[in-house]
């Protein structure tokens, strides 16, 4: 089983790794039908957060991808109240490398909700509930690690 | 709001839609164009039928499921 073992951030307890965004592999087809080009996948800072049940991408990557939505959801969050807002659904690919000789996790096609002020934060997604399920995830907090195995 | 057209028709038939209750439906404009086990393969024909126009795929629910964030408030369409 493919893992990786990351240091959580001392300074907020994050758990931070990188990661990489691009365009899901069916618009990739049909960018190269048009003639277009194709973006190439964006390294971003991902958030493991257990309490996000989707995937959310902040819109300066999804710009930088040139991506339309392919959906919508409703969402809600601290600040939504009690409405849920209705948020835009992108479909992309998202890959988490892996260690040496271990093979990486890959999403070719996933929906991703666009999240705003991620990015000032110091992370770009928050990986949520829809990627941990295909996931162990160990959260070793006396010594400020954590694995993700796959 | 982005596929305002295409929500609508979502909403408007889901009285029949809902017989495919998990499955993923792919609409373009106000035409229901199939229904598939997975948002991939919804996702893929899309592209495939309607390249780079948009189109909405949704996964057919009775009741709205609400995607729960603990941290921000993610941008409003």
């Amino acid at each position: 089983m493919p893992y990786f073992t990351r240091q959580v951030d001392p300074a907020t307890g994050n758990l931070i790794l990188v990661a990489f965004v691009g365009v899901s592999q069916a618009r990739r087809t049909a960018l190269v039908a048009n003639n277009q080009a194709v973006p190439n996948p964006i390294q971003i800072m991902g958030l493991v957060d257990t309490g996000a049940s989707c995937t959310c991408i902040d819109p300066t990557v999804l710009n930088q991808l040139n991506l339309s939505p392919t959906g919508s959801t409703s969402v809600n969050s601290p600040t939504t109240g009690a409405t849920p807002a209705i948020a835009d659904q992108y479909d992309v690919s998202f890959v988490i490398p892996s260690t040496l000789n271990h093979p990486p996790l890959v999403h070719q096609t996933i929906p991703v909700v666009k999240a705003d002020l991620l990015a000032a934060q110091g992370f770009h997604a928050l990986i949520g509930r829809d990627i941990l399920r295909g996931c162990l995830l160990t959260y070793d907090g006396q010594n400020g690690l954590f694995s993700l195995a796959f | 709001m982005a596929l305002e057209t295409e929500l609508a028709t979502y909403h408007q038939r889901l009285a029949e839609l809902v017989q495919n209750e998990g499955k993923f439906v792919l609409i373009h404009g106000s035409d229901v164009v199939d229904i598939y086990g997975t948002y991939e393969d919804a996702v893929k024909e899309g592209y495939q039928r309607f390249s780079l126009e948009p189109f909405l795929v949704k996964q057919i629910q009775s009741v709205e499921q609400v995607q729960f964030i603990s941290r921000l408030l993610p941008h409003c369409a």
